[in-house]
């Protein structure tokens, strides 16, 4: 018995210098083979058991079985730290420099004028008016006559037409559609017609093909107050903060009266005489607008004695220019990589 | 329109600066675009007066002059050779400064002192109003010594003022000063009421008659001057013509055009003794007449055209411009004056096709006042009379085929209120008659209103709602929300896809561009589109501004290969990605007059010799775009099919016809490296374009059912013959695997040494699985083997 316990204790003494030494998974590996294994050392000696006296075995076998729990638990420790190691030591050696370039496609880039008539016809949606398409290709009858401008009318200066080979015209602008809808869904109605207009002329400020948003309202008492609290709270929304606003006085032959509004320099509030944005007047012209004249609610099947209602027209492109603050409309329809990235100078 | 702010002030004393003012009128509806002070940089200019001129003692290009400046007198010399003694011209002394800001100072001429400058009409500002070369002569009337900018009146300033279309009586200081009076408190109108002439027969010239055949003139006045002396004007109308910015011609234009100014009725003169007859009859020109206008130009006349004539040959085109044949010259002794009212819509449309907008056209166009065509004729031979003493005769022949009635338009209290929130009739009606309408009777309710004719704008109530509306100020009306305004609105289907569309596009590293919907004809040619396709067909533009812009565009990608063009032109070496959302426009089929489709079209180009970091993995093929439309097609909830296709543009082996529902709705191809190579595009290039339509109606997203059971998979390796595509494979073995056969991935394809020429071999991962328990491998086995030999006896060679 005595010899026993002497031999288990200088067994256990061996593993546990052995166990001390080791610095690899592989080595442990080895280790625990050799006393563990089938031709283990621990493992002949419990085979063993079998020599002993009868009344020698159960202690025996217990301390045996002890010293084998101790030695498994001694590994499993010593194995926990050795992963640690071995997997901070891996990590250190597969260092991928984050800095360099990524790999796959990045992201693509959006056009000024399509984000900005995106974001008008939220803010527009969310006040209550839904959208509406016409076509681009139009006829007289709508983009003039039911608008109140009839043939030879000198406010067909104002919008150099573009005109095709079948007849037809290209739409000067989106309120055409106004006719249309009223034709089709008749009053009340609340309609935002976003699209591309034409107009023969092209300069820094003008392009041939540009944008449009047109809105109307129709119901019953309509009031200048109605159009003036919509437009307000759009410039709101649209430039993130209220700006003073002004109505001037205009023309336009499909509305009556007629206006333009003005709305306060966002850039320099009218106190710097030489901001670029607003060439120091401190107003910005951001849209045409007025109460529907009574002949074009007619042409739209709409009796004016009953219903009256509000409409306007603005540019995306030019807020698009001015939240953007560029200055060249014509370079929004050439697709140059270097503008569309901002990878320009 | 170029107003004086002097000349102004005599129609309408002004209690504001000019700044005011012009805000003042801005909001109100007359748009004063800026305000110029043209001599503003004049300083101490005087006037003085030639005592004695001699030719310089040492050099015979030159004039010494000796000036009586009111007192002192000062030594000038000069090259000008336009002066004698006597003469007034303009000085600035030493230390004074002309137009362009120069500071004059003393100068020795070999040996002699000319002591400041006697100036041309250059020098203070006015180029224009010189009628002779060298210095500018000053009236006589003028004191020596008198400070030169007050003398003449060179302290003005001018008004640009933009007029909208329908205020045609704001095309005269008499209808601004009226309008100044409307909308400028305590603006005091100086009435300067038109005479009516004398309408007769008697007089010195003897004259056969007016004849009016055509009804787009209804009025039309004539006097006559039968004796005149052509000469310069004065200098002050000349000042006045230039800053209203009218050339100054001679006297008896000029007073056509000064009067024209004042009461916006365009007046024109004949040479009497030219004109063929002494008769006039105005009508309507025939299709191809021919007739030359006095600026020399030949124009072919069409029907509808409206024509003065005498003794049956055109001498003026009614209303725009006057014959080469009849107009004034240095020796016309004799004039006749007209006046006339002519239809705007006869008057805009000729001039409209003529491309000749005059200030006679321009005013015609926008319509005249009919009460003042007659009365124009009193004040032209008052002004000419007073400015330069020629002598109109009194009595005016007159011919006319209709009245004009002053209209009346009601103002309620009830609509007033409805579209300004306001009702105070009386305040309102104070205000209109600042504007001269005249209130006729009224009630509590409603007020009657005269409308002079001069405001052919003003004909239904909402008219004058305006005017209320805009003098009492907009400012003054509150703002609300309408109350139909509840609730939000529709965003629609085809926002919504676009939206989904283009941020999926963006995703995928796609740059969002807007082109031109029009497009250079040639397009067509260059992407070899035949004839019978009907993206050949697209509707042309008559007037474009230029061929580059001519046709409207039937695919996308002309204007996303352009797009590209203008990258490379501009340096451009990185794999570039472009994308577009637009519509297209083709013939019509079936009745309709064309056709406006909403597509949307990408292409990728994989760079120029630039080398990348993971430059393989990064290179775009037709594959690649194949992922991007499935991709964008799967934004909506959609998977596309993809088909071998044909396009006339296409690389014949790389080009798919894509469907949706089972419907051709695009393609996706590499373009043809011959077509890249004509557009200077090193290839390749892919592209996609699809109609957005297929992909409009929102459709719920069917999700699958959830995999509890793990599958169990099973290889399968087969040759087939290349040209048999991959897709109809696929379809053959789900047809023979069964309902348990829930998933194939293709995971190598092989072509080449070891398999027989013309076939290739393809290994699939097969993966067999029930949603309601897991399989046992001898099922899946038995599964399995029957699909490989259904496969064999189909024709497969199984590996």
């Amino acid at each position: 018995m005595g010899t026993m316990q002497g031999k288990l204790e200088s067994i256990r003494e061996s593993m546990m210098k052995e166990l001390d030494s080791v610095d690899s998974s592989e080595s442990l590996q080895v280790l625990r083979v050799r006393y563990l294994g089938k031709k283990g050392l621990l493992t002949q000696m419990l085979r063993s058991l079998g020599n002993l006296p009868p009344e020698e075995r159960p202690a025996a076998g217990q301390s045996l079985n002890e010293l084998r729990r101790e030695f498994e638990a001694a590994l499993e420790g010593r194995q926990r730290l050795i992963s640690i190691a071995e997997d901070e030591a891996r990590e250190a050696s597969d260092l991928v420099d984050v800095t360099l370039p990524p790999r796959g496609r990045g992201w693509g880039g959006f056009h000024p004028v399509v984000q900005t008539m995106n974001e008008i016809i939220d803010i527009f949606v969310g006040m209550g008016f839904s959208v509406a398409y016409g076509p681009e290709i139009e006829d007289d009858f709508h983009n003039f006559e039911a608008l109140n401008i009839p043939p030879h009318h000198p406010a067909r200066d104002m919008q150099d037409t573009f005109y095709l080979d079948n007849g037809r015209l290209l739409r000067t602008h989106t309120s055409p559609v106004e006719v249309r809808a009223m034709l089709k869904w008749g009053a009340p109605l609340r309609i935002i017609v976003p699209g591309k207009v034409y107009r023969r002329d092209s300069d820094q400020t003008h392009s041939p093909m540009f944008h449009q948003l047109e809105g109307l309202l129709i119901d019953e008492d309509v009031s200048l107050a109605d159009l003036k609290g919509c437009l307000n709270t759009f410039v709101g929304a649209i430039f993130g903060r209220p700006l003073d606003s002004r109505f001037r006085a205009s023309y336009f032959p499909f509305t009556e009266p007629s206006l333009e509004m003005d709305v306060e320099c966002f850039a320099c509030s009218g106190r710097n005489p030489s901001c670029r944005i607003c060439k120091g007047t401190g107003w910005l012209e951001i849209l045409g607008c007025g109460m529907t004249h009574p002949n074009v609610l007619r042409y739209g099947g709409i009796d004016p004695d009953r219903y009256n209602g509000f409409a306007w027209g603005m540019g995306p492109d030019r807020v698009a220019m001015l939240k953007y603050g560029l200055t060249d409309l014509r370079v929004l329809f050439e697709g140059h990589g270097s503008f569309l990235t901002g990878g320009g100078y | 329109m170029r107003i004086s702010w002097k000349w102004l002030n005599e129609f309408c004393k002004i209690p504001l600066s000019p700044e005011e003012a012009a805000e003042r009128l801005t909001l109100t509806g007359c748009e004063v675009e800026s305000i110029e002070r043209p001599c503003s940089a004049l300083k101490g200019l005087i006037v003085g007066r030639i005592e004695k001129l001699r030719v310089h003692p040492e050099r015979a290009d030159l004039f010494v002059a000796e000036l009586d400046l009111g007192g002192p007198r000062a030594q000038c010399v000069t090259a000008a050779r336009n002066l004698k003694e006597g003469d007034f011209v303009p000085y600035g002394a030493p230390g004074s400064a002309i137009a362009d800001g120069t500071v004059l100072g003393k100068r020795e001429f070999d040996s002699v002192t000319s002591v400041g400058m006697m100036l041309s009409a250059e020098e203070i500002g006015l180029p224009w109003i010189a009628e002779e070369f060298g210095i500018l002569r000053l009236p006589r009337a003028l004191v020596p010594g008198e400070d030169l900018v007050k003398a003449l009146g060179l302290d003005d300033c001018i008004l640009e003022i933009s007029i909208t279309p329908n205020r045609g009586d704001l095309l005269s200081l008499m209808g601004l000063a009226r309008e100044c009076h409307g909308v400028i408190p305590g603006a005091v109108l100086e009435r300067k009421e038109l005479r009516p002439p004398q309408v007769g027969n008697q007089g010195t010239v003897a004259w056969d008659g007016l004849t009016l055949e055509d009804p787009g003139c209804p009025l039309y006045g004539l006097s006559f001057a039968p004796s005149v002396k052509i000469e310069p004007s004065p200098l002050e109308t000349r000042i006045r013509l230039a800053f209203s910015g009218v050339r100054s011609i001679n006297n008896i234009v000029d007073a056509t055009n000064a009067v024209m100014l004042i009461t916006g009725q365009p007046l024109h003169a004949f040479d009497l003794d030219r004109l063929p007859a002494r008769e006039i009859t105005v009508r309507g020109a025939s299709e191809g007449e021919r007739f030359r206008t006095l600026d020399g130009k030949e124009h072919v006349l069409a029907d509808g055209d409206l024509l003065i004539t005498s003794g049956g040959v055109p001498v003026a085109l009614a209303g725009i411009m006057g014959g080469e044949n009849s107009e004034i010259t240095p020796e016309t002794k004799s004039v006749a004056f007209e006046s006339a009212f002519f239809e705007p819509l006869r008057v805009s449309r000729t001039a409209r096709r003529l491309g000749m907008g005059t200030e006679a056209s321009y005013r015609f166009s926008r319509g005249v006042d009919p009460s003042r065509v007659l009365p124009t004729l009193s004040c032209l031979a008052e002004f000419l009379w007073k400015e330069t003493s020629q002598r109109v005769e009194e009595k005016v022949r007159v011919v006319s085929t209709r009245t004009w009635d002053n209209r009346r338009i009601t103002l309620t209290r009830r609509k007033m209120h409805r579209i300004l929130l306001w009702d105070d009739l009386d305040k309102a009606s104070e205000l209109l008659q600042r504007l001269d309408l005249r209130e006729i009777s009224g009630t509590a309710e409603e007020r009657l209103f005269e409308i002079p004719t001069s405001r052919a704008d003003l004909s239904i109530e909402e008219d004058l709602i305006e005017e209320v509306g805009r003098l009492k100020g907009y400012e003054s009306v509150p703002s609300r929300i309408p109350p139909l305004l509840h609730g939000t609105g529709r965003v629609g289907e085809e926002v919504e896809a676009h939206r989904r569309i283009r941020v999926a596009a963006m995703s995928r590293g796609y740059l969002e561009i807007v082109t031109y919907s029009f497009i250079n004809p040639r397009w067509v040619e260059w992407l070899r589109i035949p004839e019978t396709d009907p993206r050949s067909r697209g509707f042309r533009l008559t007037n474009p501004i230029s061929q580059d812009q001519s046709l409207m565009r039937t695919t996308l990608l002309p204007g996303l290969l352009q797009a590209l063009q203008t990258n490379l032109r501009s340096g451009w070496k990185d794999p570039i990605r472009l994308f577009e959302v637009g519509r297209v426009f083709l013939p019509g089929i079936e009745g309709e007059e064309h056709r406006e489709i909403l597509r949307m079209a990408g292409i990728s180009w994989n760079g120029k010799e630039r080398r990348l970091l993971h430059e393989t993995c990064l290179k775009d093929d037709v594959l690649s775009l194949k992922a991007d439309v499935l991709a964008l097609c799967g934004s909506r909830g959609r998977t596309p099919g993809f088909s071998s296709g044909l396009e006339p543009f296409g690389h014949a082996g790389q080009t798919a016809q894509v469907t949706l529902e089972g419907k051709p709705c695009g393609y996706l191809t590499s373009i043809k490296p011959g077509i890249l190579r004509e557009l200077e595009i090193p290839a390749p290039v892919f592209a996609f374009e699809l109609d957005i339509e297929p992909l409009l109606p929102e459709k719920g997203f069917r999700f699958g059912q959830v995999v509890r059971y793990p599958a169990v998979y099973r290889d399968i390796s087969l040759i087939a013959p290349v040209g048999k595509p991959v897709a109809s494979i696929e379809e053959d073995i789900r047809a023979l695997g069964g309902d348990l056969l829930r998933g194939l991935v293709l995971f190598d394809l092989y072509q080449g040494t070891g398999i027989p020429d013309g076939t290739r071999s393809l290994a699939y991962s097969l993966a067999y699985g029930d949603p309601s328990r897991t399989l046992r491998d001898e099922e899946v086995d038995a599964i399995h083997d029957t699909l490989r030999r259904e496969l064999a006896e189909k024709g497969y060679v199984l590996r």
